[in-house]
């Protein structure tokens, strides 16, 4: 990143100071958030969408947004990048929930590993994502596998319901109820 | 459908919203909701602050430039379009209040349209004009689009600034009066685009008459009436 960047002298990027100052029209504020989660917001819009120019669209429209709505936040509501990553969850959940047209996948479904039993939970990392968050990981754990996995094919790969299903070749009424009750079982966990 | 999630424990809800799981009826009506309802707004903070921490499962993809160039072509296009149409003489003058921010913030609703009632009468001159509408962002901050009817018989919709549109989606203009059953629609719009639109089929245009643009499929709300997120929003002052 070159030139001084808002993060200035310290090492952690502070993404409350970049959003301040996309809110009083900082351009190079934006440049810089973009430079810094750029490509893994694309990662995560990606994942969701599965299509790579959708994707990009939606990444545009995400620092759009951040830039229009810069002012809206609201520190007391949550830390910045957790901000930031949740606007551009529920950018591609609604453009997959609510495009009539079916979306041409870049790969078909059947690729995606199946994650029952891996250690994807392992790659969470609490830190850098504000106060609050450092038990996901140990209650995500806590999960028995088949809900943990309801939770990553749904919030980390945008499955529907019957798509989670599909996948995990359960019977939808399960894929519920074992949604149902992760959330009440991490809701308890995370406090 | 609003009933449907009516019978969902709000936690349950606003944990099904964030995880992404809602079906498309479910996931509007959280939408609606959320608008209204606090205490659901402040369950979704909860799940996306505890969930949030799940994309770090992801691994990153690398965007091309061209994504960075379109984002700084918007953010450069709403700051600069973001001025009347007619370039006319006190431009000076007339940019400075207009890029203004901590001026638009502070103005309601009615402020944006007496500020932009005096800048249009000054710079264009038309002191026919007998209403006029400022459809604003429903959080009220930002001035998206401008209606001027000089009769009760026709209006003209005007672009302030720019708006991306997914796609797939469309823009489309509705207008409600007090005493009417449902919005109305008057067809769809483009960002940028100026629009002429008859009156003819409607009763006349009243005081407070309601205007707002949603953001819908692409032929426009299957149903006639207003099914998407409200992206603009104002009512009729005469002047």
């Amino acid at each position: 990143m070159g030139g001084k960047s808002v993060a200035m002298e310290t090492d952690t990027f502070d993404y409350e100071a970049c959003i301040r100052a996309c809110a009083s029209r900082n351009k190079k504020a934006l440049r810089d958030l973009y430079l810094e989660e750029g490509n893994r917001l694309m990662g995560v819009v990606f994942n969701i969408v599965k299509n790579r120019s959708t994707a990009e669209d939606l990444i545009h429209d995400l620092f759009l947004k951040i830039w229009q709505k810069a002012h809206t936040f609201d520190p007391s509501r949550g830390n910045g990048r957790s901000w930031i990553y949740s606007i551009a969850r529920h950018l591609a959940l609604d453009s997959i929930r609510f495009s009539k047209r079916q979306v041409t996948q870049d790969f078909p479904i059947d690729d995606i590993p199946d994650t029952r039993d891996s250690g994807w939970y392992e790659r969470v990392n609490s830190t850098h994502w504000g106060m609050g968050n450092h038990r996901i990981q140990d209650c995500i754990m806590a999960l028995e596998p088949e809900r943990r996995s309801c939770i990553y094919h749904a919030y980390v790969n945008g499955y529907s319901q019957s798509e989670i299903s599909d996948l995990l070749g359960a019977p939808l009424g399960s894929v519920k109820s074992w949604i149902k009750r992760s959330l009440l079982a991490l809701r308890e966990c995370l406090g | 459908m609003t009933d449907r999630i009516d019978d969902v424990p709000p936690f349950e809800l606003a944990g099904e919203y964030v995880l992404g799981t809602l079906a498309e009826a479910e996931r509007r009506a959280v939408i609606e909701r959320l608008e209204s309802d606090p205490e659901l707004a402040e369950l979704v903070a909860y799940w996306e602050n505890r969930l949030v921490p799940l994309c770090d499962t992801v691994d990153p993809l690398p965007l091309p430039d061209t994504v960075w160039n379109r984002i700084d072509d918007s953010v450069t296009s709403e700051q600069t379009s973001a001025r009347p149409a007619t370039e006319a003489k006190p431009q000076r003058q007339q940019a400075s209040w207009w890029h203004n921010l901590a001026l638009w913030r502070g103005l309601t609703a009615a402020g944006f349209a007496m500020a932009l009632m005096f800048g249009v009468a000054l710079v264009i001159q038309q002191p026919q004009t007998s209403y006029m509408v400022v459809l604003a962002t429903p959080d009220g901050h930002a001035p998206g689009w401008v209606v001027k009817a000089s009769n009760r018989r026709s209006l003209k919709l005007q672009a302030l600034g720019s708006f991306e549109v997914p796609e797939g989606k469309a823009l489309e203009f509705w207008t409600k009066a007090d005493d009417w059953k449902g919005p109305v629609s008057l067809g769809l719009v483009k960002p940028g685009q100026t629009l002429e639109i008859n009156l003819d089929q409607l009763p006349p245009l009243e005081d407070n008459q309601l205007f707002e643009i949603t953001l819908e499929d692409e032929a426009g709300s299957p149903i006639g009436r207003p099914t998407g997120p409200i992206e603009y929003i104002g009512r009729a002052v005469p002047f």
